[in-house]
């Protein structure tokens, strides 16, 4: 057993350190007051190679293993959790199905675009009826000759105010359940895809959160992702995987709000010590740390399971839970620890307080992720 | 063309450093290691001529120590040099400049490099020396401090910083070495196809035994923190006197006033 990172995923770390310190971390701020992720930052981190890190580089990919993504998502929302599921809902959710189950044709066709950043990839599953629930869904397709036509309405799209290159599930027959859901590729710009709003949100807010409606999408039949009927297995699956990514993203806007609370509680002196000469500090940054670690443990072996090509159904579910907790914990602690000046915007660890809430909910609830834990664990009863 | 890139790995310097056992140099244990800030100026120089010139120089990129700098080889490969070399040596912080610079020109020697690109100094020892020494040793022209670099048929033209604000130009013909400044560029990040890509490319591990076998002419003696400074200055008397004594200090100890 070996805990040590590589060499190269040393360098890697190396490189997105720098990187992140120069150009992420001082616009951070500025991203979630505007609501917006600079294009020039986008083109950035494509550039750098942030939004391919392991698809193949036949397709502009930089060729790595899952854990380097996971340690691309993880270092970038330790400054700007916004930069991060941007990388991660891409990457995971866009990028993964097209590349796990997705024709050579259309992996040639959307991956390239995609991985340069020519184009910004979502994932069209959440209806206002069908969160948790998401065999229910009502957005329909039907066959018209060389086509599909697809009509419906989807919210909650992150990366979706891109109008780049959408997953888009739908139904042939809503009675069939999940058994009739089919997965498409669908460009976001194309004729009947209309943005109905971007959401104003608690956190992430430079991360676009959109709600579309689908009027009479016509989609090449080429476009259809696996088989008819497939769709629901195929969101499953990414989401699985996608989850390892979120946890990525939680882990980071922990570490990020830690790093800040252990500086700060050995700068500000009070009763003429430094706070972390108090025990009351002391406990909380040792419980602040170990819930890190844990979920950093389980998050990273969840990256080698899915690399390694074992089952890591259960990992998943228990990085994503584990770190969206340690982030919301974390976060708050090191709101405590900063005091009142926590509580202002200039401190940022506000910020990750804000941010850390919505990875307990989104890529499966936690309380999906504990339905997924106990139904594992009781499997044979 | 065939250039040569001399890099060094150093600690990162927010590390706290502690004396190792024999009380000569740091203790490595606990620290991350990266490359040297001036040497990432010099891999990105080399680089840049290279593109500058089609692609056809040939950059190697150099590095004396233990196994760990490796990594900051790595770092240089993923920004473009073509091979690497480690001249593996465990001990190198027992080294003085001078065996540094003699075991990379024991290597170079035989190589005929037009251009040596080196930092100005280590961020950790910062002797300066290396990269003059390497010089003197293959008798080729030098110059330090580079802030500007033009290459053109065969001849270099370098800015220098001096002290003061002032620069100058300064032009030699190669092979010659040149000693990078901050201000020279601005380092490229290794993009994650590239940092593949360096996976393939050569790395020539050098037992430092084989290319060296000439005796320090310099010891650290000892290294250690300095006695902690008391609190600072405080100034008393009346205002008037206050702002006297602080303007003083200002003139002696500091530039602002000049």
């Amino acid at each position: 057993m070996d805990f040590e990172l590589s060499q190269d995923h040393k360098l890697l770390l190396d490189t997105l350190r720098e990187f992140v310190e120069h150009e992420v971390k001082p616009i951070a701020r500025r991203i979630d007051e505007e609501h917006q992720i600079p294009d020039a930052l986008v083109a950035k981190m494509a550039d750098l190679g942030l939004l391919g890190s392991y698809l193949p580089d036949a397709f502009g990919g930089a060729g790595m293993d899952f854990l380097s993504y996971i340690l691309v998502v993880e270092e970038v929302s330790k400054a700007c959790a916004s930069s991060g599921v941007l990388i991660s809902a891409h990457t995971s959710l866009c990028c993964g199905p097209i590349l796990s189950f997705g024709t050579q044709e259309q992996q040639e066709r959307w991956l390239p675009d995609l991985v340069s950043g020519r184009s910004i990839g979502c994932f069209l599953l959440t209806e206002p009826d069908a969160g948790s629930d998401a065999g229910s869904i009502k957005t329909s397709y039907r066959r018209e000759g060389d086509e599909f036509v697809i009509t419906g309405s989807k919210i909650f799209i992150t990366n979706g105010g891109y109008r780049g290159t959408g997953i888009v599930f739908a139904t042939s027959d809503k009675t069939l359940k999940h058994k009739g859901i089919s997965a498409f590729i669908v460009d976001l710009a194309a004729p009947g895809v209309t943005v109905l709003r971007n959401e104003e949100k608690m956190g992430i807010r430079g991360s676009y959160t959109t709600a579309f409606a689908l009027d009479q999408v016509r989609v090449p039949a080429a476009n259809l992702l696996g088989r008819e009927g497939e769709g629901f297995r195929i969101a499953m699956d990414t989401l699985n995987g996608g989850r390892i990514g979120i946890a990525a993203q939680a882990l980071g806007i922990a570490e990020g709000a830690f790093e800040r609370a252990l500086g700060y509680s050995k700068e500000r002196k009070q009763f003429g010590v430094p706070i972390c000469d108090n025990q009351a500090i002391q406990f909380k940054l040792a419980d602040m740390h170990a819930r890190i670690e844990a979920a950093r443990l389980v998050t990273y072996r969840a990256a080698w399971l899915k690399e390694s090509g074992k089952n890591y159904t259960l990992d998943s579910a228990l990085c994503k839970m584990l770190a969206s907790e340690a982030a919301t914990y974390v976060t708050k602690e090191a709101i405590q620890i900063h005091g009142g000046y926590g509580f202002i915007c200039d401190y940022e660890v506000e910020r990750m307080y804000r941010d850390a809430k919505i990875t307990e909910i989104y890529e499966g609830t936690n309380e999906v992720q504990r339905v997924v834990i106990s139904k594992l664990l009781l499997a044979d009863h | 063309m065939k250039i040569l890139v001399c890099i060094k790995q150093v600690p990162d310097m927010e590390s706290r450093f502690k004396p190792d056992s024999a009380g000569v140099w740091y203790s490595d244990t606990d620290l991350a290691f990266r490359m040297n800030e001036y040497d990432e100026y010099a891999v990105e120089q080399a680089v840049q001529l290279k593109e500058q010139l089609g692609g056809e120089p040939e950059v190697v990129v150099l590095s004396v120590g233990p196994d760990r700098v490796v990594e900051a080889l790595k770092k240089a490969l993923a920004m473009g040099c073509d091979r690497a070399v480690q001249v593996q040596d465990p001990a190198a912080h027992l080294k003085d400049p001078w065996q540094i610079a003699s075991a990379i020109a024991a290597y170079a020697k035989g190589e005929n490099f037009n251009l040596i690109f080196t930092g100005l100094q280590s961020q950790d020892r910062g002797s300066a020396q290396v990269g003059v020494t390497l010089a003197e040793i293959l008798g080729i022209a030098s110059v330090t401090t580079i802030v500007g670099f033009e290459y053109a048929d065969g001849s270099v033209t370098v800015r220098r910083e001096l002290e003061g604000g002032l620069k100058a130009r300064v032009q030699l013909k190669t092979p010659a070495l040149v000693t990078c400044q901050l201000g020279l560029n601005v380092p490229r990040y290794p993009t994650l196809p590239n940092i593949m890509k360096a996976k393939k490319k050569e790395i020539l591990t050098l037992p430092v035994g084989e290319l060296l076998h000439e005796e320090a002419r310099s010891v650290t003696a000892s290294f250690y923190a300095p006695p902690k400074k008391s609190g600072g200055i405080v100034l008393e008397g009346d205002v008037a006197v206050q702002v006297d004594q602080l303007l003083d200090i200002l003139r002696d100890k500091t530039t602002v006033l000049r």
